[in-house]
């Protein structure tokens, strides 16, 4: 299990990369994935409370290290969206790729409302809501989210053999 | 006692995970960032890698356009196509150059003309991992003599200020970020204002404009100066959509920013400038601009 956990992090942390150089190198302006939350809602939909909450705050931490943020504002926005999906997770299916698709999408919605509420309300910036720039990240989400489930779903088919799946798989 | 945190094991563990990062968020949100040392672990091995990736993607796009998007030249006379290889190969690789060299001195005379200061060409490696973020990361560092809260420009423009730092990196906030707020001056009119940033990375808002300004469309907006802020006279970018309310003191209207962030290769930082002697708080500093110039 102790491997699974270096693998997912290493996985988030390739998407961290990935999610600050590709748009970089292709002058993408919007439809911008957020890939690490992808990883939160992966791990919200099939790991245990404990580790996933965990490896979403590592995930978290991640997007924080170069959001130019106040700290801990994207670790805090991992956790809260692991528990909400969490909380949501018997209503939530995420089996095939359109699924998990809609699935992202929302919770790229919901994820970018709550981080321009949280931040606007607390380092006295104001609130600030751009309609265009947060729906096309969320379709750059949504149409990256059954890649990244796949991954994810590939290296926990690993462990699978080995020993018991990690809790919750649905 | 501990049967009942045995119990309660996964809400305890959950609820920490969620107070711990609030906390410590609640109390540094109005504060600059500083990096911990674990910040400054990951970033020292997370951006070196974006780092290779990006060189290497532009090397193999040089390659491509270079060599293989001469490929289909083959199909023709293997002597003329020799030599036409060679020719544009050669003539490709001049190109590049030239185009190069034009882009850095463009750069370079750019920097000549900046009085104060020294101006630092930095390479932008990669952007901010989140879609949220409005960051630029840089291989400039401390070591090269950039602090934290030194203003970022580009030819076209101001760019932003370096929010946080390691050794040999940087991370820029633009100024389309919510926390950037910078003194601003009409080129035509002198009248002054300040652009802030709304997230929207193609726009920002004027603000603290007044209502009896002349302000125009296509007005253009530079830098205001003064202590604490960018050299005067750096274009911040272009007003649109000016609404003059009947009531109120100030008028309402966007501006577009002189830097296209999306398509910036090279930077530059600028050192020794009064801004860069400012506290780590620089940002907070900056977004507190009104105009006059006092933060």
């Amino acid at each position: 299990m102790k491997l699974r956990i270096v693998l997912v992090l290493l996985v988030a942390a390739g998407l961290a990369i990935l999610e600050s150089v590709i748009p970089h190198l292709l002058h993408l302006k919007a439809a911008r994935p957020d890939l690490l939350l992808i990883v939160v809602l992966y791990l919200a939909l099939r790991d245990d409370v404990v580790q996933g909450a965990a490896l979403s705050a590592a995930a978290g931490y991640l997007s924080d290290l170069t959001s130019a943020t106040p700290a801990f504002l994207y670790t805090f926005l991992a956790v809260l969206t692991f528990v909400v999906v969490r909380t949501a997770g018997s209503a939530l299916r995420t089996e095939g790729g359109v699924q998990s698709a809609a699935v992202a999408f929302g919770a790229s919605l919901g994820h970018s409302l709550v981080a321009a509420l949280v931040f606007g309300s607390f380092t006295g910036a104001g609130f600030h809501l751009e309609l265009s720039p947060l729906l096309w990240s969320a379709f750059g989400t949504a149409a990256a989210a059954p890649a990244v489930f796949a991954i994810l779903r590939r290296l926990d088919a690993g462990f699978l053999h080995g020993e018991e799946a990690p809790g919750g798989m649905r | 006692m501990h049967s009942i945190f045995k119990r309660f094991r996964e809400p305890i563990f959950v609820i920490a995970l969620l107070a711990v990062p609030f906390s410590i968020f609640f109390v540094k949100a109005k504060k600059g960032r500083e990096l911990s040392g674990l910040d400054r672990a990951v970033i020292f091995v997370i951006a070196p890698v974006e780092k290779t990736i990006t060189l290497a993607a532009f090397g193999v796009i040089d390659a491509w356009n270079g060599y293989i998007g001469l490929r289909n030249v083959r199909e023709e006379n293997v002597l003329l196509r020799r030599e036409a290889l060679k020719a544009r190969q050669l003539e490709q690789q001049s190109a590049e150059l030239r185009l190069e060299n034009e882009r850095l001195r463009h750069l370079l005379d750019f920097v000549d003309k900046q009085g104060e200061g020294r101006v630092m060409i930095a390479r932008v490696v990669a952007v901010g991992a989140s879609p949220h973020s409005h960051t630029l990361r840089i291989a400039r560092g401390a070591d090269d003599g950039v602090v934290k809260g030194a203003p970022v420009i580009a030819p076209d423009g101001v760019v932003g200020i370096v929010s946080q730092l390691t050794g040999s990196y940087a991370d820029v906030q633009l100024i389309v970020s919510p926390l950037s707020a910078l003194p601003a001056i009409s080129q035509r009119t002198r009248s002054r204002s300040t652009v802030k940033g709304t997230g929207d990375i193609s726009r920002c808002k004027l603000t603290y404009a007044l209502r009896t300004d002349d302000l125009q469309e296509g007005d253009l907006l530079i830098t205001a100066g003064g202590p604490g802020f960018f050299p005067q006279g750096l274009p911040v970018g272009r007003v649109v959509k000016v609404e003059k309310k009947p009531h109120g003191l100030f008028l309402d209207a966007d501006v577009i920013p002189a830097v296209d962030f999306s398509r910036l290769d090279e930077v530059g930082v600028v050192v020794g400038f009064p801004s860069t002697l400012m506290p780590p708080a620089a940002g907070a500093s900056q977004a507190n601009a009104r105009p006059g110039g006092e933060p």
